[in-house]
């Protein structure tokens, strides 16, 4: 009996090889029963967003510590608006200060996550707020 | 007057005493999840034969310090890295800091620059001075250092992939102020290897990297004799989550690896192994940090004499810059981050650092503002004139517990040398993603234990103030830093000689394709004000570009 | 019972690459709706040819994968990848890293890159990885690389979902040839062994080739060619990529891809027959929980099951032995 399982992309847009949160969030997603397809370093809004429709995912998590989140979680969001991904959640971590984590809010991104916050946290909010299209 | 007759092991009383008093639920490992004894005695110390294992400060194999009169000569050079935006603001915070009692300059670059490209490359768009200074050519080199007598302050520059042709922008400026290359006293980081292993900033393969690696080595041996041409860091792989023992050991192995291709590439190891220094971490756990930082100048004095044969004591010594731990500061609670910082800056001074850099307490949420770096500098200040740490070399030498962690961590370094040769060698291991494979393991263990309580971190998963708002000053990067860095690229590639450009260009490739030493060309190139991304894409040209074989 | 919008279908056909994902998750996910995809698909499928890559792990089968996908969207080909990564049998999660090394196949619109973990394909390929191949075809793509988590049952997995078995090898990894699953090189249609600028390559091909000398020869078709290349270093490919094409040429001439499709849907009525019979007798009988119950009595009395069996099935046969019955008067 096949279930539904959660399908979640994580990368890193831009210029940051700092990989070590991306990689300890994708295997604490990966313990928790979710299918994790981690895309690495170097990518741009365009090749994320081109994968997340192929794998049809549920979640795309950004890391982002180089200080150009606002430019690419803009971009991302509006890709995934574009290619009829608007409804799944978008979400992400790193060095993102608190204003502009709301400013984040105001155009359709989920909560992000910082540095010291607990792991089941992060977990927890993708596996409540991961959304999925009805067919 | 005879005493209650010696047992077997004195300490059998005491322990008995131990285990039947009650003791706290919690975890006594260290930091990197090592299993601590409660008490170290003289029954666990390697007291047989001090003289080979401690010896004096500046005597092989230099575990109490790497000159004979430590801080009691010089105080350890008070270093904070900086950088930010533009290079005429980044000259600001320089100049601020050496008024407030800086003794040294450490310059950060921004992540396109670090990656070898211009600021107005597609994939810089939303990084141009954010993390650190944009440089592209020689002119903004001008306006980062103008005012700033080079030829009396030692200038570290953190910066890997493209560090030679960065040096050459910083030789053709001293050269233009008519200062001598002999008068140039500083740092390259300039350590490719950690970069496949932890930071991920490369460009080419690793052979054409350590080749210009290896170039300049030979280069500044001749004509730049004050400068180190390496900093073997380990500080990026502890932040990339590895324990302890593996920073110290693969950042020793990394070590050798320069060392065997400089040999390979037949430079003289009395030429250029007494510019090699290293880079380490000092991390929260206060006593491994000093033992770590002793095993490794023990374990590199053996190694330069015994096993690379060198005959000058200047070729055997590790010499080190310590940070204090990125990944151990906080966003919740950042005043907290002072006290963090202060134990392990004075950590860094108790395991006899050379250079220190203190991060400020703001740095988990943007780059430093004036106010915390000032703070930061203080912190070295108060531990250099207030607390008396600096006025008796090594003193936690002779601690049970120092020389017993010290040589556990060296023992520890020792099995990671035998298991990186049987894989054959550091850049066979590289592409085998052991490293790799270790950091993240431990990364994600720590990771875990935070999760599940057995490691703490004030103000994140204890002693937490919910709701807690951030009433710290940050500093912004201002978008018009971008605008105004690509727009300043551009008057300079209009203004400059682009015949002569196209010229330095084709002769660094040659230079290139030929195998001939690549610095005399790149330092033409730098005159000539080719940018930064020309000269990365024209290497790439003859070089390849770099793709990863991932592992986790 | 779920089923899939029109306006989906419309969209699939019309080449929206998130229908063909929102497909492809549909046939992962809900195995009911499973019989009106297929309803659907199969007529749209053009032959799409379906080669497996498959091996031992670390061999370096993503590289490859990518290598010759590049070549066949060079050739005009458009082409769809699915790599197959394991799922945790602790955690049900899985870790899809296979994508990361094919990042650069030049024109994205050409190729579909679609991960999948192995699910409980009991360490094998996920039941679904066929019926995504059968969406690819009929989305259009007429190469699909099919690349295996290459551990237990997968290797064995693959030759039923391809047309084409691509076995990747590496040298100096010992005896590797002992450790491969009896079958998977007499199956496969192409032996690479990769990173060829290794030390032992010459050694593995003794190995091969001593191999191929005693085992008796196959029926129906030659021995695989054994090509050296290094995906990494791009040497060699050129000519595995031309050996790929050259196979499926022999393929489709030889009637074995008829064959093979031939196979793959008697296997479907087989197993689907299989399953929905199991299925109902189950919610009749109660099955789960009366056979727990029959086997703790019968392990108690120490007795064999067979009359159980006997006597359950034959309940069932009442039912089709009225039909044979009815359908003998009608003749």
């Amino acid at each position: 009996m096949a279930e539904r399982k959660i399908k979640v992309i994580i990368a890193k847009p831009g210029l940051d090889g700092h990989d070590r949160g991306a990689k300890v969030v994708a295997r604490a997603l990966v313990e928790a029963g979710m299918e994790v397809v981690y895309l690495g370093l170097q990518q741009t809004p365009e090749t994320i967003v081109g994968a997340a429709v192929e794998e049809d995912a549920d979640v795309i998590g950004l890391s982002i510590l180089s200080g150009a989140h606002m430019t690419n979680f803009r971009k991302v969001r509006e890709l995934m608006v574009g290619a009829g991904l608007g409804d799944r959640l978008l979400t992400g971590g790193g060095i993102i200060p608190t204003k502009d984590q709301d400013k984040l809010k105001e155009l359709g991104v989920g909560r992000v996550f910082g540095p010291g916050d607990d792991l089941q946290d992060i977990v927890d909010y993708i596996r409540r707020n991961a959304r999925r299209t009805s067919k | 007057m005879k005493g209650p007759p010696v047992e077997k092991k004195p300490s059998r009383a005491w322990k008995e005493k131990f285990e039947g008093s009650g003791l706290r639920d919690a975890d006594f490992s260290s930091i990197s999840g090592r299993p601590l004894e409660p008490l170290y005695t003289w029954e666990d110390a390697a007291v047989a034969d001090p003289g080979a294992r401690l010896g004096f400060p500046g005597e092989f194999p230099y575990t109490r310090g790497v000159h004979p009169s430590m801080y009691r000569g010089k105080l350890w050079t008070m270093r904070q890295f900086a950088g930010m935006g533009t290079p005429d603001q980044t000259n600001e915070r320089y100049r601020f800091l050496l008024e407030k009692g800086q003794t040294g300059l450490s310059v950060a670059f921004d992540n396109p620059t670090l990656y070898g490209r211009d600021s107005d490359h597609q994939l810089a768009v939303g990084e141009v001075g954010k993390t650190g200074v944009a440089v592209d050519t020689l002119a903004d080199m001008e306006r980062l250092f103008a005012g700033i007598p080079l030829d009396q302050v030692s200038t570290s520059m953190t910066i890997n992939a493209p560090a030679a042709w960065i040096f050459a922008m910083f030789l053709a400026n001293a050269e233009k102020r008519g200062i001598g290359f002999d008068k140039l006293r500083g740092t390259l980081q300039n350590d490719i290897l950690k970069e496949y292993i932890a930071q991920k900033e490369w460009i080419f393969p690793p052979e054409p990297h350590l080749r210009l690696i290896t170039d300049l080595m030979a280069f500044c041996a001749a004509e730049v004799p004050q400068w180190n041409t390496i900093s073997i860091s380990g500080y990026h792989i502890r932040e990339a989550g590895s324990t302890a023992a593996q920073e110290l050991a693969f950042t020793l192995a990394d070590g050798f690896c320069y060392v065997e291709h400089a040999l390979a590439a037949g430079l003289d190891i009395e030429d250029f192994a007494p510019r090699l220094s290293f880079f380490f971490n000092s991390h929260l756990d206060f006593f491994e940090e000093i033992a770590k930082m002793r095993a490794a100048r023990r374990i590199w004095a053996r190694a330069m004499r015994d096993k690379y044969m060198a005959k000058s004591p200047r070729a055997w010594l590790c010499r080190f810059h310590v940070q204090t731990a990125g990944c151990s500061l906080t966003a919740q609670q950042p005043e907290l981050n002072i006290v963090r910082t202060a134990l392990e800056a004075l950590a860094g001074v108790l395991g006899g650092c050379q250079s220190l850099h203190t991060n400020s307490m703001d740095e988990a949420l943007a780059l430093p503002s004036e106010k915390a770096v000032e703070i930061a500098l203080r912190t070295q200040q108060i531990i250099a004139f207030e607390s008396g740490a600096a006025n008796v070399i090594d003193p936690l030498g002779g601690s049970y517990y120092i020389e017993k962690l010290t040589d556990e961590l060296e023992a520890e370094a020792e099995r990671y040398f035998r298991r990186i040769d049987e894989l054959g060698g550091v850049v066979k291991a590289i592409e085998q993603g052991f490293f790799q494979r270790e950091i993240t393991r431990a990364a994600y263990e720590y990771q875990m234990a935070l999760s599940r309580r057995k490691k703490f971190h004030v103000g994140v998963n204890e002693f937490v103030n919910p709701g807690e708002k951030l009433e710290i000053p940050l500093l912004e990067i201002d978008e018009a830093v971008e605008r105004d860095q690509v727009a300043f690229l551009r008057r300079t590639k209009a203004e400059r000689d682009n015949g002569a450009v196209r010229e330095s260009l084709d002769a660094l490739k040659a230079a290139a394709a030929g195998g001939r030493n690549l610095m005399p060309p790149l330092l033409e190139c730098a005159r000539r004000y080719v940018s930064l991304g020309e000269t990365s894409d024209a290497l790439t040209e003859v070089f390849g570009q770099y793709r990863e074989q991932p592992f986790y | 019972m779920s089923s899939i919008q029109e306006s989906l279908w419309a969209d699939f056909f019309a080449g929206g690459r998130l229908a063909c994902a929102r497909l492809i998750t549909a046939v992962e996910n809900d195995p009911d709706a499973l019989p009106e995809i297929l309803d659907r698909i199969i007529p749209a499928q053009r032959g799409g040819f379906r080669i497996g890559v498959t091996g031992p792990p670390g061999v370096g089968k993503s590289t490859v994968t990518a290598a010759l996908a590049r070549r066949a969207v060079r050739a005009g080909h458009a082409v769809g990848i699915l790599a197959v990564d394991p799922t945790s049998p602790f955690s049900g999660g899985a870790f899809l890293g296979d994508r990361i090394r094919m990042q650069d196949l030049g024109d994205g619109r050409r190729v579909f890159i679609r991960s999948m973990a192995s699910r409980d394909g009991h360490g094998g390929l996920s039941p679904a990885t066929r019926y995504a191949a059968d969406v690819l075809d009929a989305f259009g793509l007429d190469r699909i690389f099919i690349e295996t988590v290459g551990v237990g049952q997968a290797e064995l997995d693959v030759i039923g979902c391809s047309d084409l078995v691509v076995l990747v090898l590496q040298p100096g990894t010992g005896d590797i040839i002992q450790a491969l699953k009896a079958g998977i090189i007499e199956a496969a249609d192409l032996v690479l062994v990769n990173k060829s600028d290794l030390q032992g390559t010459e050694a593995l091909l003794e190995s091969l080739r001593f191999m191929m000398d005693i085992r008796p020869v196959r029926k129906d078709r030659p021995f695989p060619r054994v090509l050296e290349a290094s995906a990494l270093l791009d040497r060699g490919m050129d000519e595995a990529a031309a050996e790929v094409e050259r196979l499926i040429g022999d393929c489709v001439g030889s009637g074995r891809h008829r064959e093979k499709r031939l196979h793959r849907l008697e296997q479907e009525i087989r197993s689907a027959i299989q399953r929905w019979l199991w299925e109902d007798f189950a919610a009749l009988a109660g099955a789960d929980e009366s056979i727990r119950a029959v086997a703790e009595e019968l392990l108690s009395a120490g007795r064999s099951p067979y009359s159980y069996i006997r006597e359950t099935c034959s309940r069932v046969r009442v039912g089709f032995r009225d039909e044979r019955a009815a359908r003998g008067k009608e003749a």
